[in-house]
């Protein structure tokens, strides 16, 4: 009873703090996005996402940035103006691997989930 | 037959003039930072120590992060760190170490040890950011064998105002006050290497050799432009594309300062502010991956041979004019730089002899990997200082297993009016 008492506070904690707008799977590096809710573009779009960007840093990097409206490395708004700019520079990274249509399939990831965020 | 003959002699001509070129690198960017930042080494760089686009902004930016909100200052405000804020220090010890380990084959050494491994090197590094307020960075150079070093010079402090006596194993530690004053422009002060060149000695896939435009000598002359100097400077972003750099250097034995100037223009690509170009990510543009950045830089000096009393004489009066590209497209990345010198005075006699020196060096890069870990390279360079021509054929390969560790092998070609060379040569470095 003890332990069920301390694990449902344990993940009441956990939802308090995660963003009501979206479900997130795993923490640390293992850290993923819930989209079995996603319409069927941004699920493609997710896709893309999972398989390109953990090359070269974590999920958990993008989706705090969401969950707080701030990039955690630059402390800069993570706005929709900031999702292009992210966008162009991972397009421009000579080692990103990701064509355009990619990086725009992201960006347009990242505004939906900021819009469901802020739900 | 000529070259067999010859070969004592030819190697150690070639040894002269190539000792300058394989000075140990020094890093620009370090773990240090990515510590303070906690961010992965390739935000700025390609393989270290390359810098990319942003790394080159954050150098710029006097090694303050580019954009960032309120910098240090915000993480300085939270709860328990307000120590930091008040009193400027960073919140961990910004110190970090690079080593080296290398291994030269050379089928004409002059002493008949052909494969040599006893090449090694360990650099203390420090830098950051006080409060935004002031930037500052440190190289020491803690160790180093079978290297040529500037404190092997038979007159180091030719070069640089450190007394005699002293070891100039403190290769940098300036100061950079950020927008000094509220005025866009930052100046630093202390030992640094001038800002000529569009890239730093360390800014290179292969620090090791450094580029000949910018590291020969001429004659007797320890000037090289760019050898770290006692000076003061004074730089700054006009607009976002175009930078501008001017200095004094202050030199031992003599009244006169050295001066210098720089300008670069850079043209699509990441800002030298760090923020990235408009792009349609509809449509295609060839400027969605191409930026262009082009650099001139001058320098004016005077040095001389000390005499007993530590003051110079036989003055020699120099000068270098350079111009620089710097093209990168996707994955292909070009650099090119030559520089044009005159020395009155070279090797310091009585009688003064001028010499006109030139020196050139293309190279190319192929960055392969996500993030990058393998770049094949070719450099091309060409020199005469005033006692035959050099070309030298340098094709290489990079690999970074990890971020901060480094392995290359490289095969210089050298064709010199007394013979030809070939050295191979292989390196593996880290840096924590």
């Amino acid at each position: 009873m003890k332990k069920l008492l301390v694990t449902m506070l344990l993940v009441a904690a956990t939802a308090a703090t995660a963003h009501a707008g979206l479900k997130v799977v795993g923490k640390g590096d293992a850290m993923r996005l819930d989209s079995s809710n996603f319409p069927p573009a941004m699920k493609a779009n997710y896709e893309i996402m999972r398989v390109k960007c953990v090359k070269c840093h974590t999920m958990e990097r993008t989706i705090v940035a969401i969950q707080t409206g701030v990039a955690p490395i630059s402390g800069q708004p993570f706005d929709r103006n900031a999702t292009k700019a992210y966008g162009i520079k991972m397009l421009r990274k000579p080692d990103s691997n990701m064509s355009k249509a990619e990086v725009k399939a992201s960006v347009d990831l990242m505004n939906y989930l900021l819009s469901e965020a802020e739900k | 037959m000529f070259l067999k003959k010859n070969t004592v002699a030819v190697m150690f001509l070639l040894g002269i003039t190539c000792a300058p070129l394989l000075a140990p690198g020094t890093a620009s960017a370090i773990p240090a930072f990515s510590r303070q930042h906690k961010t992965e080494c390739s935000t700025c760089h390609t393989i270290y120590p390359e810098l990319n686009e942003f790394g080159d902004a954050f150098l710029k930016n006097g090694y303050v992060y580019p954009h960032k909100k309120d910098g240090a200052g915000a993480k300085a405000a939270e709860p328990g760190n307000e120590w930091s804020i008040i009193s400027g220090l960073p919140q961990q010890i910004p110190l970090s170490l690079t080593a080296s380990a290398d291994l030269a084959y050379d089928e004409d050494a002059a002493d008949g040890n052909k494969l040599d491994l006893s090449t090694r090197s360990v650099t203390l590094q420090a830098g950051g950011s006080f409060r935004d307020m002031f930037g500052f960075f440190a190289t020491y150079n803690l160790y180093s064998q079978g290297m040529q070093r500037a404190s092997a010079l038979a007159n180091p402090a030719n070069n640089t105002n450190v007394p005699p006596s002293n070891d100039p194993d403190l290769d940098e530690l300036f100061l950079v006050w950020r927008q000094a004053l509220g005025s866009p422009v930052n100046a630093k002060v202390g030992r640094f290497e001038p800002k000529l060149s569009l890239w730093k000695k360390s800014n290179r896939i292969l620090p090791v050799p450094s580029y000949a435009s910018t590291t020969y000598r001429v004659g007797a002359s320890p000037f090289s432009s760019d050898a770290t100097e006692d000076g003061v400077e004074l730089n700054a972003l006009l607009g976002n594309r175009v930078f501008v750099a001017g200095g004094v250097v202050d030199r031992n034995g003599q009244d006169r300062e050295d001066g210098y100037g720089h300008i670069s223009l850079k043209i699509g690509g990441t800002d030298f502010k760090g923020q990235e170009p408009e792009v349609d990510l509809e449509k295609d543009s060839l400027w969605d991956y191409l930026s262009v950045t082009l650099g001139a830089f001058g320098y004016w000096g005077q040095n001389g041979e000390f005499d007993a009393n530590g003051v110079a004489q036989n003055l020699n009066n120099f000068r270098r004019i350079g111009a620089e590209a710097d093209i990168l497209y996707q994955r292909l990345h070009l650099k090119g730089s030559g520089s044009f010198g005159r020395d009155s005075n070279p090797v310091f006699g009585f009688f003064k002899a001028p010499v006109d020196s030139k020196a050139y060096t293309l190279e190319a890069e192929y960055y392969l990997g996500a993030p990058v870990n393998l770049v094949p390279l070719f450099r091309y360079e060409y020199l005469n200082a005033g006692d035959g021509t050099i070309k030298r054929l340098t094709p290489a390969i990079a690999y970074a297993p990890l971020q901060n560790v480094r392995m290359s092998v490289e095969y210089t070609h050298s064709i010199a009016p007394e013979g030809t060379g070939n050295i191979a040569f292989a390196s593996i470095a880290f840096s924590m």
